[in-house]
């Protein structure tokens, strides 16, 4: 394997492991706000969330660069600020990665908490428990094996987005090159032996990835 | 120790409407009626999991709601136990973690050690590393009393809480419960749609239909003295009837039903004097009903009252006793479509009157057992 090749699987899995986290982070409260609160802006949370998954990638990156771009709705104001941009850096990957990768975790991690007894909840208020101590001790634990589900899809969505990352990051060698456009670049300029080592790399990754998934939900159940 | 409540509440939802107000106190008050008629609703404004339009809800002199003082305790606070109709017991939590769920705020050696009471009280003994799908549903009506008994609550509220098991264990429970709620002496409400149940488990029932309630009462009276005709029916009592008032006395009701002119006593503590002619409501309970015997010379009319006579026109077998359809020998239309009067007779009566070959009988009725109900 190659230099370049190495170093764009390096980068793949970074970005695939840091958009999972952040998706955890954001996509698990929010697909608990979404299943069990009605709150005022909640049907255009749920737009927002879900567009990216029925959006063309490139269209979902050209609004991160309106909004993130060094001219940007709000990159604009941080430029301004610190002279830096997330245009074309490796997190520009990650924010790509983990918008593309949302939908799927909020969707289905969602519906596994809607399918949470309510009656367990409302026991738990009974026995004295508030609403966040319920989320975490009944409603999420029971709701974990569609929460898995849902950070396995995005993390394989992470892994292999292509579009809304060549928009917003670009796709500078060693820097914002991840597996995906590598396997582009590379069919482009003719090497279709660095093409096939990548392509298997990401398909035996991607195999490892649903045979520990079945692993822990199998452990879950 | 001794127990007082009071609710008060009205919740409108779209089409239906919950208006009820209602006292209870030591023991175990039944909310009793038909599904859909606001019982479970009810639990859940008490418990806190639902917030009513308005009224007040006051337990041992603490007001859990009071829409008019903007007081509504969330039901962490409530310290209401509440046993689910499927028991909603945490399905990824041991017996001895559910029982101890509501106890965490308690230092560790104390929660252990109650946990271990409220185990050993329930029998579940030996259970506590079990989770709940591997035990039988008695085992699992006893975790969810268990859990909500756990808290030392002020007040139990019990939804259905036999309806998840099937008809032999449901006895066996019923009586089992029993015991466990005069043993532990917690002032309990209990819904349920069942009234042998109703009757069975409780010291107060409230009879419930569509939003309101239409008697609360002890369960004896209740028993003997429905409210109304509408009670009576929710109450699945049979021979439900309807004739004419030809007097009315402080202590006796003559009524004329199908021809006959019946002799009821009117009810000593709430004497009923509508005036002759007007419409009166009663019923018959077909245990009451005597045939007469063929074979003993005439009846003597002292001692029977109320004769009448008729042809039985059907019958069905419930195993101890025989249900006999009795259609009148008078003119004009049956009472109950095609047959007046419902009698049980038990089966070794049924046989030794030979009521299988001889259908014609003459019977009586005690005028104790024809009972007025009031409009």
């Amino acid at each position: 394997m190659s230099a370049d090749a190495l170093s764009a699987l390096g980068l793949s899995i970074r970005v695939a492991v840091v958009a999972t986290l952040l998706n955890a982070l954001l996509g698990i409260p929010l697909a608990y706000l979404l299943a069990r609160r009605a709150f005022r802006w909640r049907a255009l949370v749920d737009l927002l969330v879900t567009l990216p998954l029925v959006l063309p990638p490139t269209v979902t990156g050209y609004y991160l660069i309106v909004l993130l771009g060094r001219r940007g709705w709000l990159g604009a104001p941080v430029y301004a600020l610190s002279g830096w941009s997330v245009a074309f850096t490796w997190w520009a990957a990650v924010i790509a990665a983990t918008v593309m990768a949302l939908p799927l975790l909020v969707r289905t991690a969602r519906a596994a908490i809607e399918s949470v007894d309510r009656e367990l909840e409302k026991a738990a208020f009974t026995l004295g428990r508030s609403e966040w101590r319920t989320a975490l001790e009944v409603t999420l634990p029971l709701a974990r094996n569609g929460i898995i589900a849902g950070l396995v899809l995005a993390f394989a969505r992470a892994l292999g987005e292509f579009g809304a990352t060549l928009m917003l990051a670009g796709n500078i060698p060693g820097k914002t090159t991840t597996v995906p456009l590598a396997i582009y670049t590379a069919v482009q300029t003719g090497e279709m032996g660095e093409a096939v080592v990548l392509v298997l790399a990401l398909t035996v990754l991607s195999c490892l990835v649903l045979v520990l998934a079945g692993r822990l939900g199998a452990r879950a159940a | 120790m001794s127990h007082r409540f009071s609710v008060e509440i009205t919740k409108r939802l779209p089409g239906f409407t919950l208006d009820v107000a209602w006292t209870a106190g030591d023991g175990v008050a039944v909310l009793f009626g038909p599904s859909g008629a606001g019982k479970t609703l009810t639990l859940q404004c008490l418990a806190g999991l639902i917030r009513p339009d308005a009224g007040r809800i006051v337990v041992d002199d603490r007001v859990l709601f009071d829409a008019g003082a903007g007081v509504d305790l969330p039901p962490q606070q409530r310290h209401v136990g509440y046993v689910f109709q499927g028991y909603a017991l945490f399905p990824h939590l041991t017996v001895g973690e559910n029982v101890g769920f509501g106890l965490r705020d308690r230092p560790r050696p104390e929660r252990a050690r109650r946990v271990a009471e409220v185990v050993e009280r329930l029998g579940l003994h030996g259970l506590e590393p079990r989770l709940p799908h591997e035990l039988s549903g008695g085992q699992r009506q006893r975790v969810a009393l268990g859990r909500a008994l756990a808290i030392d609550p002020a007040l139990l509220l019990l939804d259905e809480p036999l309806s998840a098991l099937d008809a032999p264990l449901r006895r066996a429970l019923r009586d089992e419960l029993r015991e466990i709620l005069s043993g532990w002496g917690t002032a309990a409400v209990l819904v349920t749609h069942d009234f042998t149940e109703a009757y069975r488990l409780a010291d107060r029932i409230i009879v419930y239909e569509n939003g309101r309630v239409i008697q609360a009462a002890a369960r004896a009276e209740l028993l003997w003295q429905p409210a109304s005709e509408a009670v009576a029916r929710i109450m699945g009592l049979r021979n439900v009837l309807h004739g004419t008032v030809v007097k009315a006395t402080p202590d006796r009701i003559q009524i004329l039903w199908r021809g006959h002119t019946l002799e009821a006593v009117n009810s000593p503590t709430r004497s009923y004097l509508p005036p002759p002619e007007s419409p009166i409501a009663f019923f018959i309970r077909p245990e009451y009903v005597r045939l007469i015997r063929k074979d003993r010379g005439a009846p003597d009319a002292a001692h029977h009252m109320n004769l009448m006579r008729g042809t039985v026109v059907g019958e069905a077998d419930f195993g101890t006793v025989w249900s006999l359809r009795l259609r009148l020998d008078t003119q004009g239309a049956p009472a109950q479509g095609d047959f007046d009067l419902e009698v049980e007779v038990p089966h070794l009566v049924y046989e030794i009157l030979e009521i299988e070959r001889d259908r014609h009988w003459e019977f009586s009725i005690h005028r104790g057992s024809i009972h007025v109900l009031p409009t």
